[in-house]
């Protein structure tokens, strides 16, 4: 391919694929079925920034046709006039683990069957709805580059939500219960989750509203993932500190936090968040972004790379038929050497969280929300009554000198992250953690 | 300048070839099930995103779908696909998922029984060029100079698209939309501001929108903490619109209601907001961004008074839901995208009531707020970190505040509306004030 002057640089990224979604609402099948799709992005480095176009239904065209996708979308990068530059990276692609079960061997009607019997499980007595829906997407990806590499590979992301709610005088309150992989079908025997959601769901009708305030908690190894997420992960991506939209720019080789913290991403790990390769063709690998409460690398796509620096590429990450964004992948805590009776130990007063909802950032404020599903109070190292509704609160540069204990098991969870309209994949992780002195919001008053 | 220079190989479907793939499908899925619905969309768009103040990405995008829903003995099968050249495969996989769904009541789809009308969602004006959205940004810079701050990002996105369906029954709707939309983020110090704005016209205001996000940066300087405690809250429409679309839309879903998701299930004739307090489904406002003759499924859209003066009169409904409930459907069928079934929505949400001056007595300012959706939908607690919380007195901005988080109940929050703003703010498809609120909960030092 021949280019003209004004291209500096192209890649085409082609997702084909298809997902099959099943939902069971009340033991009735709503729907079960798959649809397909096949979307590309092309983007082009002008003189200046990029010209990208999206394109539903590609064709893969070749030739002259190929060159006047490229030509559009060098017109589109001239309104462009930020001096975009790569770093060079290295190149190659890992491979996608073989799946134990490969969701697409089994019949659709065999999984709504046994989806239907995790759905079952959560309906006990007290139960008022149970809900379960479940998610296959399989997709082909193909990548080439003006520098002739070229990949593809195949990936298959599978797995289920169960849902039970439970309802007494006007307070409804619910149980939920997830497990994707990219280790193939996982519907099979988890009838036991579909019971968890229900106990959940029939307990929190009698937990209390938490009183909101400062005090010692420890948090559970899934929600103190989605605390290393949103306190520490969005902050640490390299086009938020390029832009100054993060308040960990020109904090490389800062001590923000306690000694015993190092929070690591890491797209090559065989967790929901693995890509074999990254949506610019790099190869990708571990990045410390916290080592030993020492601010030590960013993530990094080519570009953010070259103006930034202080990590490697290798982090671009894309939904099929969107433009690649500097993303996490599999975000943990790395473990220490505490327990969890040592921890309850330590507090006096303070609360043990379970489970999350989620959670937002300011990475330029440098304030984080995130909220758990469930939690216990604590009185004098004693576990007491069940508490429903909390968020927890902090400031990115501050909290993490709050980390007193890291447990010694690390346990990741899955999830998908959403980041400028895009959702990926992605699984966050860590120990038991103990904090001192964390905001914990509740709408209890005293 | 055209941005879309060449001819490219998925060049936009002609309304001639809708029309002809339609009744193929129709044809073809009439000989395997009882009735067959078509839904094609499509469109076009362009978009120029900053970097600092430089534009370092300009996107333009074609977007095409073809959804298939197919009902035989009331099992309903779908499927979708980018393809539509694909539309045998996708057919067979609609009936294929038919055949595995619960069988439910099923009345049928609708009849063609709408003439043709004016678009209500679309503007002729808007045109998918990379040069206007290079202005509205140059526009948001030149209102982000009116103070001292940093801008980080920003976008502006414009684009176009068309929608048919139809179904066996002879149903064959057609209709356009447009969109422009402008945001911007700024910074100064660790305090941020963000603004956006959006229409179906070129009504933005993208100078505005700069100098919000300007000033909202600007001002959250130096905040000062506050004391844990019970305050005045002033929400903003941004604010006001997370909170209601995370917790209050989901309760007022016929689905959710009747699968014993919903705290409002057992509500209806009861009052569930201030009696001040009317919020409606407003299907036909101009230049609404939701706006629609019909529904996702065909069916003639109507206004509807979820809460008339504080008391819940009705909850949103489509045909599956109607039919298996004994209910009609309210034309409240929305589809997200091309796959998948159509599922419950509502086209323009308007808040209303009557209007004061709400900004004369003290209160915490909340510009927006981060967590909206860690809300429990069932049971409407939350609690969630306030961004640019501010002191607003005499009707002006007064000291910022450094960090708050406000924690509350959406559903006692609707009873507790003291006052309601004159003016109000189109965000995503809701039309909101600003509301005022006594004795809530803030979480401080």
């Amino acid at each position: 391919m021949n280019m003209n002057g004004d291209i500096r640089y192209y890649d085409v990224r082609h997702v084909k694929g298809q997902t099959t979604h099943i939902d069971i609402d009340n033991s009735v099948i709503e729907s079960a079925g798959t649809s397909f799709f096949s979307t590309a992005v092309i983007r082009v480095l002008g003189s200046s920034g990029w010209g990208i176009l999206t394109i539903d239904n590609y064709s893969s065209p070749t030739g002259g046709e190929f060159a006047s996708l490229l030509s559009s979308a060098a017109s589109l990068a001239h309104i462009t006039t930020e001096p975009v530059m790569l770093a060079d990276a290295p190149h190659g692609v890992l491979a996608v683990p073989v799946m134990k079960e490969d969701p697409g061997d089994v019949s659709l009607e065999e999984k709504t069957g046994i989806l239907g019997e995790i759905e079952s499980s959560a309906r006990l007595a007290g139960i008022v709805n149970t809900r379960a829906t479940y998610i296959e997407r399989a997709e082909q990806v193909y990548f080439v580059d003006s520098s002739a590499n070229e990949y593809s590979y195949e990936i298959c992301r599978s797995g289920f939500n169960i849902m039970a709610v439970a309802s007494r005088d006007g307070n409804v309150q619910m149980g939920y219960e997830r497990l994707h992989s990219i280790h193939g079908l996982n519907i099979r025997h988890q009838q036991e989750m579909g019971r968890l959601a229900g106990v959940r769901a029939l307990s929190l009708i009698d937990a209390q509203a938490v009183t909101g305030g400062k005090m010692d908690a420890i948090l559970d190894p899934e929600l103190a993932g989605v605390f290393a997420h949103e306190a520490v992960g969005h902050a640490s991506e390299g086009d938020l500190v390029h832009e100054g939209n993060s308040v960990l720019s020109g904090k490389i080789g800062e001590r923000i936090g306690s000694s015993l913290v190092t929070i690591v991403d890491d797209p090559s790990l065989h967790e929901f968040g693995f890509d074999p390769v990254d949506a610019e063709g790099v190869r990708v690998g571990r990045t410390t972004i916290i080592d030993h409460g020492i601010v030590g690398a960013y993530l990094h796509n080519r570009e953010t790379l070259a103006s930034v620096g202080n990590g490697v590429a290798g982090h671009a990450r894309a939904s099929p038929g969107e433009a690649p964004l500097v993303r996490m992948s599999n975000t943990f805590i790395e473990e220490g050497d505490s327990s969890l009776e040592e921890m309850f130990e330590g507090i006096k007063t303070g609360i043990i969280l379970y489970g999350s909802r989620g959670g937002q950032v300011d990475p330029g404020r440098g304030v984080f929300q995130f909220n758990a599903e469930y939690g216990f109070l604590i009185e004098q190292g004693e576990r007491k009554g069940m508490v429903r509704d909390v968020s927890l609160s902090g400031e990115i540069l501050s909290t993490l000198h709050s980390i007193e204990m890291c447990g010694k098991e690390r346990k990741m969870s899955q999830g998908y992250c959403g980041k400028g309209g895009q959702s990926v994949p992605v699984s966050d992780g860590a120990p038991y953690i103990m904090l001192r002195n964390a905001v914990v919001g509740g709408s209890g008053t005293e | 300048m055209r941005w879309w220079v060449a001819v490219a190989p998925n060049e936009i479907l002609s309304p001639d070839d809708i029309a002809g793939l339609v009744d193929t499908i129709i044809r073809a899925g009439e000989a395997l099930v009882e009735e067959v619905e078509v839904y094609i969309t499509g469109g076009e768009s362009v978009s120029a995103e900053l970097t600092k103040k430089k534009i370092g990405i300009a996107t333009g995008s074609k977007s095409l779908g073809l959804g298939i829903r197919t009902i035989d003995h009331g099992r309903i099968g779908s499927s979708g696909t980018s393809d539509p050249s694909s539309w045998r495969k996708c057919l067979d996989a609609a009936v294929s998922s038919g055949t595995l769904a619960t069988p439910q009541e099923w009345g049928g789809l609708p009849s063609p029984s709408l003439q043709e009308r004016p678009l209500l969602s679309f503007d002729p004006e808007v045109r998918v060029e990379a040069e206007i959205a290079e202005k509205a940004i140059y526009k948001m810079l030149k209102g982000a100079e009116e103070f001292p701050v940093n801008v980080t990002s920003g976008s502006a996105d414009i684009s176009t698209g068309y929608l048919t369906l139809a179904n066996s029954h002879g149903v064959r709707y057609s209709t356009k939309k447009s969109m422009v939309s402008v945001s911007l983020e700024a910074i100064s110090d660790q305090s941020t501001g963000y603004e956006f704005d959006q229409s179906v016209t070129m009504s933005v205001d993208p100078e505005n929108v700069g100098k919000k996000a300007a000033f909202f940066a600007h001002h959250g300087r130096s905040g000062e903490d506050l004391p844990t405690g019970d305050y005045s809250l002033v929400l903003s429409p941004m604010a006001f619109a997370q909170l209601l679309g995370n917790v209050f839309v989901p309760a007022v879903n016929g689905r959710s209601v009747h699968a014993g998701r919903s705290r409002l299930a057992k509500s209806l004739g009861e009052e569930v907001a201030d009696t001040s307090i009317s919020i409606y489904d407003d299907p036909f406002r101009n230049y609404g961004p939701g706006s629609t003759w019909w529904d996702a499924e065909g069916v003639p859209t109507r206004r509807i008074d979820i809460v008339k003066e504080g008391v819940l009169t009705e909850f949103l409904y489509d045909l599956k839901t109607g039919y298996r409930f004994g209910k009609k459907s309210s034309g409240s069928a929305l589809r997200s995208g091309y796959g998948g079934l159509p599922g419950i929505g509502y086209h323009n949400l308007v808040f209303d009531g009557p209007r004061s001056e709400i900004r004369d007595e003290p209160a915490i300012y909340v510009h927006d707020v981060v967590g909206a959706h860690t809300a429990n939908p069932m049971s409407g607690d939350f609690s969630v970190e306030i961004s640019n919380p501010s002191w607003i007195e005499n009707g002006d901005f007064g000291k910022p505040v450094r960090k708050a988080m406000y924690a509350g109940n959406v559903f006692d929050l609707l009873k507790d509306i003291e006052g309601i703003a004159c003016g109000e703010r189109v965000i995503g498809s809701m039309v909101l004030p600003e509301v005022r609120l006594p004795g809530q909960r803030i979480i401080g030092i």
